[in-house]
């Protein structure tokens, strides 16, 4: 016990600790609606997930609602509740 | 010469009229000289060269032939000469070889000495004479081809053997180096066979010396022993020793200069000895016996009927004659023929070293080119393949290094890859049948620097780059891309398919990323675009020979392929790692800006500084080991301060920690002196435990750092290994202490360390990844349809393998559809088997009762 009173130990970080983590879109659902593809990965229409397939407010992949949007000829709706199309501000 | 008329005619006028004349006192002078005449040559003949009774015996045969008896005293002579030769001549010829007295001639000296004095005595006319000789040569011949012993042979190959080997000695050496002692070295039967060859010259022909003076004094005693024995009739027994003697030379010349060592072409210096000596004997020997040959030929009636007319008598020396050029051919074909299998028999050792062997891959292609025998290569290499590598002893390494030396040494001998495919498909079975072959080849392929270093010259290169280099360096070839596709298409052919490949890769490429303490990922980009670009060439063979006629091959490939999934997956990767600096930096700027975000600004002393993030993609990285890690308070807190403003800058998106992932550089300073570490997350925070409190029994350690203790207790293994903590048994068996060590003692037991800041890099010696293996991820598919397959089972009470599968493949289509390979589904249910759930006889699957 003696020994072990006399040990003492400070731990520097000279150097750094590199953590690892994973994102993941804080939304309710994990899949698309539209392209049913998950939404940490990317739409169809996408090469690479996280900022260059963004998810639009309403939680669906950004490209795939827009799609949706473009498709519809005069007011546009929801693809999910038929709702009329509004914009948050 | 004086009696030569006289007996020359009483010989032709043998008629009753002599009977008649003869007087009483002829008859007695006859009479009396034919007892001397028989006295005196059985004396001459017994007698061994004791010429004293010559004069006698010359008085008597002058006599009888005085008296026209002419013949009888020949025939009488002969007769007699035959049969004492038969008794003691032939017999004591022989007996001289019976005691190996290699080439003693002192019995030849026997027919000649009888020659000597026959001539001596008769003096015949030159027809008498010719037809005396022959007869008297044909005598010889056939008297000691009767009494031949077995060894002669034997003997005169011996004896060219030997003269051989001095001639190549002298050859080898310079070429007027020393007449003399080798005159010397010459044992003493040669000398006497020399003086013995000289008296027998006179007779035959006189001047024949000195015209040859050029020529090495060796080659043309051994031209006088092969023209004598042809004189008694052993022309073929000749021929046959002489050449069988070269032939045995030749070989052992080969096998000299060939030896053990691959690094120098021996074909040139073979082809050169072939010239300088066997040849040159030839040219000797046939121009030495073409000569005497020619000057024999008036008389060739005193050839032996045995002695068959050499074939080759062309006086010239200078152009290369017939039997010459015949000659060398033989030779030239025997000696690529072995060299040809010494490099055959050794051909595993050479393809060892490969690139440092190719002189010899050189000169067996050029060997195989002359004699065509490519199957006994094939036949030779797979035996010795199958004994000394495709055994479990040889690692997965060695055998694929092996095959790429193969693939590359005998491209070079065979370019149309014939045989290459026949040496391959052994090997390519042999690791379809490991489990490591997949890691091994990706590993050979994109790193450098765990594989074999004698593969390529520049140390630390993959083969990947390797390869793509040998392109460079043949860019302006018309076989561009050949070799390349090549390799890699009989590298990528054992695996199967690409898909197989690029996951194993990115499996690595996981491991590798995940435990990046900077961002500097620019060696994997480069190694994946090679791959993509290498996995494409191969992939698209077919394509390549109709692109390439105008297209930029490469470039066309790449974006008819692009978009190819898995290769996605890694882009992705390498792309997170790239945002991730980016964010990570934006994050670091935001302290900047807003120093005091924190929930409790201030409580944690250490900085944001010592923070970066690696943020993936979960998606598209292979299936995370994921392990809870309780980290000390502050870094707990630096960390979801981190993922704040990470939400804060990402928004809707956030972070979720890996906390077991990772790399932590740490200084444990202690009161003499500091270590450095770079450790895995769970290390740094065993460690960190430590700091407040030096001792830990093991439960209460795992419960604060929220590890399972089997876990911990293999985990801080590595503080133990490097002497920080000790091991100690705690009051409950099952419970460990542990406690942190004295400086002291530490310093004892690794006596180097002391002092000195050094950096130990921790590699995953405990088996410890932060990336499931792909084939634990087909564990983890395949368990999805054990259920089906128990169901199956219980249904039908036993299958084969192949039924199962074609069951799975037909019903399981839903999501996940069943898409396993044989294989793999043959590992699952022998796994199962194992686990005792089910149970296997004679190929049929059952249900474990």
């Amino acid at each position: 016990m003696v020994d072990n009173c006399r040990a003492s130990m400070i731990i520097e970080f000279p150097g750094l600790w590199h953590a690892v983590a994973s994102w993941t879109w804080n939304a309710q659902d994990e899949t698309c609606e539209i392209c049913s593809m998950a939404f940490d990965g990317c739409c169809p229409d996408s090469k690479l997930p996280g900022d260059d397939c963004p998810l639009s407010n309403h939680a669906f992949h950004l490209h795939c609602i827009l799609k949706w949007v473009n498709s519809q000829s005069s007011q546009a709706h929801c693809p999910m509740c038929r709702w009329e199309w509004q914009f948050k501000e | 010469m004086a009696t030569e008329g006289p007996s020359s005619s009483s010989a032709v006028v043998c008629n009753l009229a002599i009977l008649d004349s003869l007087t009483d006192d002829s008859i007695r002078q006859i009479h009396d000289s034919y007892t001397g005449f028989c006295a005196t040559t059985a004396t001459l003949l017994t007698g061994a060269g004791d010429l004293s009774v010559g004069p006698e015996f010359i008085a008597h045969v002058h006599s009888l032939c005085h008296h026209g008896l002419h013949s009888l005293v020949r025939d009488h002579f002969l007769k007699s000469l035959e049969e004492i030769f038969e008794q003691n001549g032939a017999s004591k010829f022989w007996r001289h070889f019976d005691a190996y007295t290699n080439f003693a001639l002192l019995s030849k000296n026997q027919p000649p000495s009888y020659k000597d004095q026959m001539s001596e005595g008769r003096h015949p006319s030159d027809a008498e004479r010719s037809h005396l000789f022959s007869r008297y040569q044909l005598l010889v011949s056939s008297v000691l081809m009767a009494s031949l012993p077995r060894h002669f042979p034997e003997i005169l190959h011996w004896y060219f053997k030997g003269r051989l080997e001095e001639l190549s000695t002298i050859m080898g050496g310079e070429f007027n180096d020393d007449e003399s002692q080798d005159k010397d070295e010459m044992d003493l039967d040669e000398k006497r066979k020399i003086s013995y060859r000289t008296g027998e010259m006179d007779i035959d022909e006189c001047s024949h010396q000195g015209r040859f003076l050029e020529n090495n004094k060796l080659v043309k005693n051994i031209g006088k022993v092969v023209r004598d024995l042809r004189s008694l009739g052993f022309t073929s027994m000749t021929e046959d020793a002489y050449s069988s003697a070269i032939f045995l030379l030749l070989k052992a010349k080969v096998h000299d200069l060939a030896g053990d060592d691959y690094r120098s072409s021996v074909l040139e210096s073979i082809k050169g000895w072939i010239q300088a000596v066997p040849l040159q004997f030839f040219r000797a020997l046939l121009a030495y016996l073409g000569d005497s040959v020619s000057y024999d030929s008036p008389s060739s009636g005193l050839k032996s009927p045995l002695a068959s007319h050499p074939s080759s008598c062309y006086p010239g020396i200078d152009t290369p004659s017939q039997g010459l050029v015949r000659w060398q051919l033989r030779l030239e074909y025997f000696a690529y023929e072995t060299l040809q299998d010494l490099r055959i028999a050794k051909l595993f050792e050479i393809i060892v070293d490969y690139p440092d062997s190719s002189p010899a891959i050189e000169d067996l292609k050029q060997c195989l080119e002359y004699t065509g025998q490519h199957s006994k290569l094939v036949e030779s290499f797979i035996s010795a393949l199958q004994y000394r590598l495709l055994t479990a002893g040889a690692s997965t390494n060695d055998i694929l290094h092996q095959y790429v030396s193969t693939i590359k040494a005998l491209r070079t001998i065979d370019p149309a890859g014939v045989f290459l495919e026949a040496v391959g498909e052994p090997i390519r079975d042999y690791l379809r049948g490991r489990k490591d072959t997949i890691k091994c080849i990706v590993t050979m392929l994109t790193d450098g620097t765990g594989g074999n270093p004698n593969v390529s010259g520049n140390a630390g290169d993959s083969l990947l780059e390797e390869l793509n280099r040998d392109e460079e360096s043949q860019e302006n070839t018309g076989s561009r891309n050949r070799r390349k596709v090549d390799i890699l298409g009989m590298i990528v052919g054992i695996i199967g398919s690409k898909d197989q490949l690029v996951n194993e890769y990115r499996v690595m490429l996981a491991e590798k990323l995940l435990n990046k303490s900077d961002y500097d990922i620019d060696s994997e980009i480069r190694t994946l675009e090679l791959l993509k670009a290498g996995v494409d060439i191969w992939h698209s063979l077919c394509c390549i020979r109709i692109f390439r006629l105008h297209f930029h091959v490469g470039t066309v490939i790449l974006q008819i392929h692009f978009g190819e999934n898995s290769m996605q997956k890694c882009e992705i990767m390498l792309n997170d790692l790239i945002d991730s600096k980016r964010t990570n930096s934006n994050i670091k700027a935001t302290i900047a800006q807003t120093p005091l975000t924190g929930a409790e600004p201030g409580a944690s002393a250490v900085s944001m500084d010592i923070l970066d993030a690696t943020i993936i993609s979960s998606n598209f990285w292979p299936p995370i080991q994921d392990e809870t890690l309780n980290v000390s308070e502050p870094v707990d807190n630096l960390l979801s301060d981190y993922a704040k403003r990470f939400n804060e800058i990402k928004t809707p998106r956030k972070l979720l920690w890996k906390k077991n992932l990772g790399t932590v550089k740490l200084e444990l300073q202690f009161e003499d002196r500091a270590v450095q570490f770079t450790v895995a997350p769970v290390h740094a925070a065993i460690i960190m435990q430590f700091q407040d409190q030096t001792s830990w029994t093991s439960k209460n350690l795992a419960a604060a750092i929220g590890l399972p203790v089997d876990v911990l207790n293999r985990r801080i293994n590595f503080w133990i290994s490097k002497g920080i903590l000790a091991e100690s048994l705690g009051a409950d068996s099952n419970d460990h202490v542990f406690t942190l060590m004295e400086g002291m003692v530490e310093t004892n037991k690794n006596g180097g360390n002391s002092g000195s800041c050094e950096e130990i890099l921790v590699g995953d010696d405990e088996g410890e990844r932060s990336v499931a293996s792909v084939e634990d991820q087909i564990r983890k598919e395949m368990t999805i349809y054990e259920k089906f397959i128990m169901g199956m089972l219980t249904n039908f009470g036993s299958m084969a393998l192949d039924r199962i599968h074609n069951t799975l493949k037909m019903f399981c289509i839903a999501d996940p559809p069943y898409d396993k390979s044989l294989q793999q589904l043959q590992s699952f249910l022998s796994g199962l088997v194992s686990e005792e759930k089910l149970e296997l006889r004679d190929g049929m699957y059952f249900m474990k009762k």
